[in-house]
């Protein structure tokens, strides 16, 4: 077998596995823990026949082991349970809302790579100066804001006192069209820059230390050596080398990013899965927590295993590695 | 390192770790960001322990609803009439409370976890793929399912922040026990007969103790995040005032953006003690660090 395959085969088999855990982690969760792990799937609020219909529809009056299968089965099939307080099926309901998650983390995580790189660059170039200290003290600071405070603050000033930006929703009313298109944008712009704001820092600190490290080595001191131009040292030679670990972190901090979605469309009323799970929370909508649970994982999982798979194809020592 | 004993110098292991310490502290001192940032920790833990002394409990409701910041009341009052100075300061007590209980908790998991890891090798795998795996998972969702089947309370959400928070101490722990537990002192421990368990209480422990203190904090600061964006979605003790469940009242009350008092000063406070939080580790990072004592 060709080791790119072998490579993919192997990459695709840890992303089944890390669902595979997702999925049992919350099955486990939800049936050890102290009260009724039946509230999981039927409110006690509800008709005692219709209740007792649906404990047994998915399988809790049964063994654990045999509910696990079920269970499972039943996710596979794409069968995350019935929300209490739609009354649809939750598979429904979160589809309807992830294409809005994966457009504002999307364009976050696009946005955070682009500023970040050059950020990176420019520390790492200027390392020890003013510059780089500055460059420094902002990713600590990045590091350390409270989405929801930051989005709050967004809301206050630019979508409020200077009425730059609209302070809610994903999209004009009543238009069509390229200016719907250019509506969702303007939506887009306060939810996106709070996202951008917390990942960037630990983007940008990572780059620049292993940029650091890369302008230091051999190869970057043959190419000053033959004459190559400062520029050329450090964006061909030195940023390609610098790129993987950071890319390997931009992957970890996809989870990071999904849980700042969850607050940042909170604040922002954006109609995405993260406000779903705030309805839910408020609505004690069980099925719906466990169903976007499971939904943002598969997403994170899927997306990570593209990157990687991407990478592998760049980067003969990933796909060697 | 005082690892050679020659005949007739005799070394004193306990005073060379002394001055390991004292080193430490004195790169350490001359170090401003990093005193101020320790100054600002101090200064956070003593409203904490003296909340009670500084200002009443936030609890009665008064007419007073929404007023801007005044000599009256420093930081405004919420929509029910409530002082914003008491709810921040009190919230300091439950935040810190919170962060530091989950802390422990998550770096006693974390550092058995990752100790057992790096010094039994064959149960290493299976730990280092629990650990992968919870690291890519996205953890606040899975952290919200479990606090709202549980119902919220404040040992609740203490116990879901550090079960899901031990894994990258966890990580951190093995990777620098992993780079110990080969060198010959090792060896010489289980040579003389040493037990597991004294073994890693004894030897591996000191050994990655300096990476721990760092976690400690750290973890600390991110739990007082998670802490606050569980409180900010409804999640919180509803009998505990902590800076999250600020924000959470002021977004409940729709005073969000028309007071904003009330969601300015919880926030200062976050960023404050994450900020001290950080900078305290990177200062004692960087002044634990011989090669960068010199420059």
């Amino acid at each position: 077998m060709p080791p790119i395959v072998w490579f993919a085969a192997r990459r695709v088999a840890h992303g089944l596995v890390t669902l595979w855990f997702a999925l049992t982690i919350t099955f486990l969760l939800l049936r050890l823990l102290p009260g009724d792990p039946a509230t999981a799937i039927a409110s006690t609020n509800m008709d005692a026949a219709a209740r007792q219909e649906l404990l047994t529809k998915y399988g809790l009056t049964e063994a654990l082991p045999v509910q696990y299968v079920k269970y499972l089965s039943q996710v596979l099939q794409g069968d995350l349970g019935t929300s209490f307080s739609q009354s649809e099926p939750v598979t429904q309901v979160l589809m309807a809302r992830l294409p809005w998650t994966l457009l504002l983390t999307g364009t976050a995580l696009v946005v955070t790579v682009a500023i970040g790189i050059p950020l990176g660059v420019l520390a790492a170039t200027h390392a020890r100066g003013a510059l780089d200290r500055a460059i420094q003290v902002g990713g600590v600071m990045g590091q350390s804001l409270f989405v929801p405070s930051i989005g709050i603050f967004f809301l206050f000033v630019l979508g409020l006192k200077l009425q730059w930006f609209p302070i809610g929703g994903a999209s004009a009313e009543d238009t069509y069209g390229l200016a719907w298109y250019l509506g969702v944008l303007h939506h887009l712009v306060l939810p996106c820059a709070s996202l951008v704001l917390v990942s960037l820092g630990s983007y940008v600190l990572t780059l620049r230390s292993t940029l650091i490290d890369a302008l230091g080595e051999d190869f970057c001191t043959l190419a000053r050596a033959k004459g190559t131009r400062e520029r050329t040292v450090v964006w061909k030679h030195g940023l390609r080398n610098a790129l993987l670990p950071a890319t390997t972190l931009l992957g970890l901090q996809l989870g990071f990013l999904v849980g700042g979605a969850v607050l940042t469309e909170t604040i922002f009323a954006y109609p995405g899965v993260g406000r779903a799970i705030y309805e839910a929370v408020i609505r004690l909508d069980f099925p719906v927590l466990q169903g976007a649970f499971v939904l943002l994982s598969a997403t994170v999982v899927i997306a990570n295993m593209l990157t990687d798979l991407v990478y592998g194809l760049l980067d003969p020592r990933v796909r060697n590695a | 390192m005082s690892a050679i004993a020659l005949p007739g110098i005799e070394v004193d292991p306990v005073a060379d770790q002394e001055s390991a310490a004292s080193a430490t502290w004195y790169a350490f001192r001359r170090n401003p960001l990093g005193l101020i940032a320790l100054g600002m920790l101090v200064l956070l833990t003593l409203i904490a322990v003296a909340a009670p002394l500084i200002s009443p409990y936030p609890r009665g409701f008064s007419t007073d609803v929404l007023q801007a910041p005044s000599s009256a009341h420093f930081f405004g009052t919420d929509s029910l009439g409530r002082d914003v100075f008491a709810e921040v300061v009190w919230g300091t007590r439950i935040s810190m409370t919170v962060g530091v209980s989950a802390s422990a908790l998550a770096i006693g998991i974390g550092v058995l976890v990752g100790m057992l890891g790096a010094y039994f090798r064959r149960v290493d795998a299976v730990l280092r793929l629990v650990v992968d795996l919870s690291l890519s998972l996205p953890v606040l969702p899975l952290m919200i399912l479990v606090a709202a089947v549980a119902g919220p309370s404040l040992g609740t959400i203490i116990v879901v922040i550090s079960f899901f928070s031990w894994p990258e101490v966890a990580r951190v722990v093995r990777s620098q026990a992993l780079s110990v537990v080969n060198l010959p002192y090792m060896d010489a421990a289980r040579l003389v007969g040493g037990g597991h368990a004294w073994i890693l209480r004894r030897h591996l422990l000191p050994a990655v103790a300096p990476v721990v203190t760092v976690s400690v904090v750290l973890t600390a600061s991110r739990a007082v995040i998670a802490e606050a964006g569980l409180s900010f979605l409804g999640l919180g003790d509803p009998n505990s005032w902590s800076w999250g469940r600020v924000l959470y009242e002021s977004q409940q009350a729709g005073s969000m953006t028309s007071a904003w008092w009330t969601t300015l000063f919880p926030s200062i406070a976050i960023l404050l003690l994450v900020v001290a939080a950080t900078l305290v580790a990177l200062a004692y990072n960087d002044a634990r660090n011989p090669r960068g004592r010199e420059s």
